[in-house]
């Protein structure tokens, strides 16, 4: 994978402190050293056997496609094998990665379903996984379709002790909701924002009530306005392949894609006269505000600046 | 019915669910795990398609793989008009080979910068990127020149031939390649005309357009 | 240097670049710029970013009216630009400052003239106010203005189309942005004018438009010449670029969400923002005058359907009318008025007194009968004069292919008003003459029997008219939320929210909000000044701090604990749970 000219690199601890996705566990070989670029720096990887990983930032020496570490590499970057993709941190991270409890469900199907590059910020990408008013018009004849327009009223907070943000209560009619759907139903959802850049949804498993799937969105951050987005899910599902799931994801988010694209500016501006909110972007609005409370200033414009 | 090898996000693939829908075919797909899955390049598949690429279609038993090469056969043996693939029109059908030609340059440049961009592949992004901007040049001011003659396909028919369906989705989806088309307003309307063909259909990525504003009765109508 | 280019008129696009329901997607000195031809002909030059989430306009939809984001559906009307539909929100009506931010459009030489903030008009040149000039094929360059102008001075061409016999060509004059050449060969004379397009720092578009074309086979040749011979020297000119100096891209400045000016009140507590020449009056009907209203100076702001105006009579009186015509059809406004018997002056001053020519002034549109565009079906019912707003609702239905019907009840055939309207609306028109207070009644008992889930009732009429279908259709199991109805006099509340009172710590002053009023509205009725932005209790602009009193919290701005606390409240959306709230203002 060749990296971007002149990415912009991140120096906002906020960010920097977090753990990041780099890729899915499932597409890397062993023996064999790539890089990427997270945050605006290039950083390389291996597996040196199956299950055992090392990062490292990348030695500019060292050409790509090697079979080893370079020896002048004095310290690796803590990594994490979770959820199947390989995490990292360019900073000191206070504590775990945030927890799926049902991922670690005997029955669950847990699938990566692609990993897509966007020209666009990773803010802008985890709002639109938030939002719901534009599943008539982006998801047509799936997620949303006219004249159900309508986004009814629904509640958020900020978690006090975990510091997440939840949007609950939500509800849509979704003509398929589901890649198992046969009719049109008012579908509920819970969204949660456990990272300023990742995000989950819950909505009840059409083959247990009392269960939830969970689709998930990690967002590895290229540069502050470029990401390579991670797709995963964690479904109660007996009878769908892998594939099949895999492609509903696929075509929802491709579906997404020219839209995040075409946003201007593409960093997330966070002053609440940037832009127009109304009622139903309350997840959004809570999430701006969440992340100038938490000091985040990459992949954003910052309260209090013109955008340039 | 026929049956296409398919996959959703594939340009080429869609080619021909454009066509079929165009020409009211029926088919079925056979989805292909192309990403994450590589299941076009499994040994299985090569016994379809030898060189690992889809689209394949298979029609009752004739097996036919190569995007432009599924078109031909499609309009020559589907369209009752003759006119998508105008073979009793010596010239016509001259330029829809012209045109097909420069569909592979349009799939092998823009195409391969979304696929670059999309999922990762290796190709030199800036070389395709300029080589799309060539290319789109070219088209551009054909079809400015089309426009002036006051036609609007590709081709110099009246009517759109398979070569507007083989470029058209290279050309809508170059901006997820990084390929702006705001310098191209004459492509632009023609995508819209592609757009309002009956039967077309979309593939994500594609927004639909809206409909074209009814001819008044002074015979005055959408370009 | 670029100071100055900002105040210049340039061409963005010829005329040809906009058939009707396509959006160009241009750009100026580094803005983006959306691009529209409505079905009136009127080119609308708008940023290119929806007000929304920053969406381009240009990858939305045009259907003539309005133009439709891509992203949520936002519908924004021809020539205002205003915000008329959120389709997340169906049954509220936008907040009038919801305006995409717009730009002048001239029409001059076949091109479309636009500019960030230009004075004066566009250019005037001699040799093209002919009829007979020729456009050429636009051409786009990556190279800055002065470089493209450089090159451009030293143009040659053939008068005949033929690359090989170029004709000697000199200079007529430069300036910034353009240049005149003219080419003799053999006698014969061609002029060019090239207008260049300053895009960005390192785009610009070459527009060059020919003084005299020549006819039949040779306009075509002579374009493809030109069409050649502009892109070698658009080759060149790149090459050279790629030399030059790497500049950096312009940045257009995005305006913030505009705030609600504060309205200067008068002692009635309404501004009459606007002023308008009557264009047309007429009887449209036994008892009704038609007027149109179109403005002077500035274009009329956006109306939703179901939206009303005040008109201030020139007798002193103020009086609300509806709108009768559907979002982004033409630059006026069409009010229906009845001649009312019991008339305090009001109807009668517009019958008798107000004239063809006269001006008249009066207020931005309000709506309180918004149309939600998310039914399945729509009924409207129109007693009288209630038709008025009905018809704004039927046309946009009809426009936006939405299945309704509008039933019209009136003495005769007489009394219908805008017949005209009526019979384009064809066969969705349902007409109910004569019928007396009973056979009324049957009507409506029909008509709305058998309620549906996703249907709506718009109904306007006199008030027993309202009371016997609200009693019907109670009776018909219709959901309360299913029915809306306009009343024609003030004093009816619709709403039956809560009322209680305000005080203002700093002004000394105690107000009462009654049902169906924001405290956002009563405070600016009584002169107090607050701002305002989105109006939905969204964006926090209309805050206020409350010193006594629980408020009830309908916003979705403040966080839970910050409404526990109780000491924010926002004044568009939220009301008192207590009877009296103390505000510090």
């Amino acid at each position: 994978m060749k990296l971007l000219a002149n990415p912009e690199v991140c120096t906002n601890a906020a960010i920097l402190d977090l753990w990041h996705p780099l890729v899915p566990t499932s597409e890397i070989q062993v023996g064999v050293v790539r890089e990427l670029s997270l945050l605006g720096q290039a950083v390389s990887y291996l597996s040196t056997s199956p299950d055992i990983y090392r990062a490292w930032r990348t030695d500019p020496a060292t050409p790509v496609g090697t079979a080893s570490e370079p020896s002048s590499v004095t310290e690796g970057l803590p990594i994490l094998d979770r959820y199947g993709y390989l995490w990292t941190s360019l900073g000191v991270p206070n504590g775990d990665l945030f927890d799926i409890p049902e991922y670690d469900e005997p029955d669950r199907r847990n699938i990566h379903a692609a990993t897509i590059g966007v020209h666009c910020s990773a803010p802008r990408a985890i709002e639109n996984f938030l939002d719901m008013g534009h599943f008539p018009y982006v998801h047509t004849g799936v997620l949303g379709i006219e004249p159900h327009t309508e986004v009814v009223d629904y509640d958020v907070q900020i978690d006090a002790d975990s510091n997440e943000l939840w949007a609950t209560q939500c509800l849509f009619f979704q003509p398929m909701a589901a890649a198992t759907s046969t009719a049109g139903e008012m579908v509920g959802y819970t969204y949660r924002v456990p990272h300023p850049y990742c995000s989950l949804l819950y909505k009840t498993s059409p083959l247990d009530e009392s269960r939830m799937d969970v689709i998930g969105l990690f967002v590895r951050s290229v540069g502050p306005d470029r990401i390579e987005a991670h797709m995963i899910l964690s479904l109660i599902d007996d009878s769908n392949t892998d594939s099949f799931i895999r492609r509903f994801q696929q075509s929802i988010f491709a579906q997404d894609k020219p839209i995040l694209e075409n946003q201007n500016p593409k960093l997330l501006p966070l002053d609440p006269r940037a832009e127009t909110p109304i009622r139903s972007d309350r997840s959004a609005i809570a999430y701006r505000r969440w992340l100038s409370d938490l000091g985040v200033t990459y992949g954003v414009i910052p309260e209090g600046r013109s955008n340039d | 019915m026929i049956k296409i090898y398919d996959y959703i996000l594939s340009v080429n693939c869609y080619k021909q669910r454009l066509m079929m829908s165009i020409l009211d075919v029926p088919f079925e797909s056979i989805p292909i795990d192309f990403y994450p899955g590589w299941e076009h390049k499994s040994e299985e598949f090569k016994k379809i398609n030898p060189l690992g690429h889809i689209p394949v279609i298979d029609d009752d038993g004739f097996m036919l793989r190569d995007a432009h090469a599924i078109l031909v056969y499609l309009a020559s043996k589907y369209d009752p008009t003759g006119l998508w693939y105008p073979t009793n029109n010596p010239e016509l059908i001259g330029e829809t080979a012209q045109w097909m030609l420069f569909a592979e340059g349009t799939t092998n440049t823009a195409s391969a910068a979304r696929l670059h961009v999309n999922l990762g592949y290796e190709f030199d992004i800036e070389a395709c990127r300029a080589g799309a901007h060539r290319l789109f040049r070219v088209l551009e001011e054909h079809l400015w020149f089309r426009e002036q003659e006051n036609l609007g396909w590709v081709c110099s028919g009246e009517q759109p031939t398979i070569a507007d369906i083989a470029i058209f989705p290279d050309v809508i989806l170059s901006e997820e390649g990084g390929v702006a088309r705001i310098d191209y307003p004459a492509l632009r309307r023609w995508t819209d005309r592609v757009k309002r063909i009956p039967g077309f259909v979309p593939m994500p990525g594609i927004f639909p357009v809206g409909d074209a504003r009814p001819i008044s009765h002074e015979g005055e109508a959408n370009a | 240097m670029t100071e100055s280019l900002m105040n210049l008129w340039h061409p963005i696009a010829s005329a040809e670049d906009l058939p009707y329901r396509h959006i160009f997607q241009g750009q100026l000195l580094g803005r983006e710029l959306a691009v529209w031809r409505a079905d009136d002909d009127f080119v609308n030059v708008w940023e290119n970013r929806c007000l929304h989430r920053g969406t381009r306009l240009s990858i939305g939809r045009s259907d003539g009216l309005e133009l439709r984001c891509q992203y949520h559906g936002w519908r924004y009307a021809n020539r205002s630009a205003g915000c008329t539909y959120i389709p997340a929100h169906p049954a509220d009506a936008p907040a009038r400052t919801i305006c995409n931010r717009t730009f002048p459009s001239v029409e001059r030489y076949g091109l479309i003239w636009s500019g960030e903030e230009p004075t004066g008009e566009p250019p005037e040149i001699a040799a093209l106010e002919n009829a007979e000039t020729l456009l050429l094929r636009n051409i786009a360059v990556n190279a800055p203005l002065n470089l493209v102008l450089g090159h451009l001075a030293n143009y040659r061409f053939s008068i005949t189309g033929d690359p090989d016999n170029l004709a000697t060509t000199s200079m007529d004059y430069q300036d910034g942005c353009s240049l005149s050449l003219t080419a003799t060969c053999d006698g014969k004379k061609s002029t060019v004018v090239f207008f260049v397009q300053p895009v960005d720092s390192n785009r610009s578009v070459i527009r060059g438009v020919l003084s005299n074309s020549p006819e039949g086979a040779e306009r075509l040749l002579t374009l493809r010449h030109h069409s050649a011979e502009l892109s070698r020297l658009r080759d060149i000119v790149e090459l050279e670029a790629l030399d030059g100096p790497s500049l950096e891209p312009m940045v257009a400045t995005i305006e913030q969400v505009p705030i609600a000016l504060p309205e200067i009140t008068t002692p009635s507590g309404r501004k009459a923002a606007l002023r308008v020449q009557v264009l047309r009056k007429w009887a449209t009907a036994e008892g009704v005058v038609g007027l149109e209203l179109e403005s002077i100076g500035e274009p009329l702001p956006t109306h939703q359907p179901g939206a009303h105006i005040d008109v201030h009579l020139p007798n002193g009186l103020v009086r609300q009318y509806s709108l009768t015509n559907a979002p982004g059809e033409g630059s006026l406004y069409r009010l229906g008025v009845k001649l009312e018997a019991d008339s305090r002056g009001g109807s009668a001053c517009l019958h008798e007194t107000v004239k063809e020519g006269d001006v008249l002034a009066i207020s931005e549109p309000r709506n309180n009968f918004p149309l939600r565009r998310d039914a399945v079906k729509t009924i409207l019912i129109a007693g009288g004069i209630g038709v008025t707003p009905l018809l704004s609702m039927a046309q946009t239905l009809r426009n936006n292919k939405l299945d309704y019907e509008l039933h019209y009840f009136a003495q005769t055939d007489g009394h219908l008003a805008f017949p005209e309207v009526l019979n384009e609306l064809g066969e969705a028109v349902v007409l109910h003459l004569g019928l007396s207070p009973d056979e009324t009644s049957q009507a409506l008992t029909a008509l709305l029997a058998g309620p549906q889930p996703a249907m709506h009732i718009y109904v306007c009429g006199p008030g027993p008219m309202l009371e016997a279908t609200r009693r019907i259709a109670s009776e018909a199991d219709w959901p309360d939320e299913a029915i809306h109805f306009e009343y024609f006099k003030n004093t009816i509340e619709v709403d039956s929210s809560s009322s209680f009172e305000v005080s203002l710590a700093r002004s000394a002053l105690t107000l009462e909000v009654p049902s169906g009023k924001t405290i956002l509205e009563v405070l600016r009725d009584n002169g107090i000044a607050l701002m305002s932005s989105c109006e939905q209790g969204a964006c926090g602009t209309c805050e206020v701090t409350v010193i006594e009193g629980e408020p009830e919290h309908q916003d979705v701005y403040l966080n839970d604990s910050e409404k526990l606390a109780g000491q924010r409240i926002m004044t568009c959306v939220s009301r008192a749970k207590s009877p009296r709230l103390v505000l510090d203002i």
